[in-house]
């Protein structure tokens, strides 16, 4: 060993590294305590999509005015994309009340979508609602408030877990930001994801007849879209990128 | 099982079966070198608790996986090292290493020797100044092997190198420093 070698050796020892924190409760905490609940295997029918509802989406961009003139930035993942623009359309805030019953479509108990995944880390959802309106259809895990998650003020609900099919090869939906909202990449399990924090963003979904309706579209809070295998996951809900990426990461068959 | 610790390959066969407090000692023995690295990753104290957290949550998850026999650290390491690369990319920063205060200062009165002048306190300032300088490859090559200790295997699972790959990029730094600060050695 040299004597620079010895030296830094000697220069570890001297690092401030800030205090370890005991960790062995709060992960025993999180691998003991978590609630398992399988749903039947989800029929395997290979699912009809009609494409009837294609429309370039150049075309609902051009749908809500207030847009139309500066797209400033894109990021994109495979079934949605997100937009940087100057401002935000004008669009109502969503009645809370009304929120549950918005975009998300019929309630199911067992959901006929292949390939669903269910985050373990919060357990079975509250309620569960499938919408057969994008292409593929669309699954949403209903979370109620509770354990540190407060109500969100954008859906009316804890966490909102959507998922789509992301192998469908063109975008349902759409993600409009601004200002100071942040829109970071990241990883997940090794697929790419998107977390969208700060100021409420703009959310669309494609409707049946294709477009991008102001009726579909609402604000939505702290969001973090990410691709597992086929499907495209959505998490949304007033909670921070670490317990996103808690969240997908745990997302399970 | 006695006064005598578990080794670990006792201890992950026991969390295999589904002993929690088995994974709770893994947790206990492990969490300063896995933080210390993940600090190392990050720059940040709030990060790298995160990243260990999720780390061993998910090393806990994907126990079925490991191998028998394999040494239970550097797998770890190369979890907790993926995590804490995901936030540092995240948070798009690192701060710099910080030296503790040196409490106990060189002992005066030695004849100053090459070795003396390298451990002077100012020096030491000199040779973390200049690894933190350090690209980012060659500046954990240095931490991992220097400051955390790992062999140069174990340095080489954490950060998902070759064993080639640590030793060329070890010794270019080395070389770098060493151009940094003059040394002869």
């Amino acid at each position: 060993m040299t004597e620079l070698e010895r030296a830094l050796l000697r220069l570890g020892d001297e690092l401030a590294f800030p205090e370890t924190p005991d960790l062995a409760q709060v992960v025993l905490g999180r691998i003991g305590a978590v609630p398992r609940r399988r749903w039947p295997l989800p029929s395997r029918r290979m699912l009809a999509v009609a494409f009837v509802v294609l429309l370039v989406a150049f075309g609902a961009i051009m749908a809500v005015p207030a847009a139309r003139t500066a797209i400033l930035d894109f990021f994109g993942l495979r079934g949605a994309t997100v937009q940087r623009v100057e401002t935000l359309p004008a669009v109502p805030r969503v009645p809370a009340a009304t929120a549950r019953a918005l975009e998300l479509g019929t309630p199911v108990s067992t959901p006929k979508f292949a390939g669903l995944l269910v985050p373990e880390a919060l357990g079975a959802p509250d309620a569960v609602y499938f919408s057969p309106a994008v292409p593929g259809g669309k699954v949403s895990l209903v979370y109620e408030p509770g354990g540190g998650v407060p109500v969100s003020q954008h859906t009316g609900v804890g966490i909102l877990v959507t998922e789509f099919r992301g192998d469908i090869e063109f975008r349902f939906v759409e993600k409009w930001v601004a200002g100071s909202t942040s829109v970071e990449r990241l990883t997940v399990d090794g697929s790419p994801g998107l977390w969208v924090e700060g100021g409420p963003h703009f959310v669309l979904f494609r409707t049946e007849d294709g477009e991008f309706g102001e009726d579909s579209a609402r604000l939505a809070g702290n969001t973090l879209l990410v691709e597992r295998g086929s499907l495209l996951v959505r998490i949304e809900g007033d909670i921070d990128r670490e317990r996103a990426v808690a969240i997908a990461e745990s997302l399970e068959p | 099982m006695g006064d005598r610790p578990l080794a670990d390959d006792d201890l992950v066969a026991q969390a295999k079966q589904g002993d929690t407090r088995a994974y709770g000692t893994l947790v206990e023995e492990h969490q300063t070198i896995a933080f210390r690295t993940a600090y190392l990753i990050t720059g940040s104290a709030a990060d790298a608790e995160d990243a260990v957290q999720e780390a061993f949550v998910k090393a806990h998850r994907a126990l079925g996986r490991f191998r028998p026999g394999a040494p239970f650290r550097p797998w770890l390491l190369s979890i907790v090292a993926n995590e804490a690369r995901n936030r540092r990319r995240s948070a798009g920063r690192r701060e710099r290493l910080a030296l503790r205060a040196a409490e106990d200062p060189l002992s005066g009165g030695a004849v100053p020797s090459p070795e003396a002048a390298l451990l002077d306190a100012e020096r030491r300032e000199e040779l973390l100044v200049a690894v933190n300088d350090l690209r980012e490859d060659d500046r954990l090559a240095i931490a991992c092997r220097y400051f955390l200790g790992l062999s140069e295997e174990e340095t080489a699972a954490t950060l998902d190198w070759r064993r080639g790959t640590v030793k060329s990029r070890t010794s270019r730094a080395l070389d770098r420093l060493r151009e940094r600060l003059g040394v002869e050695v």
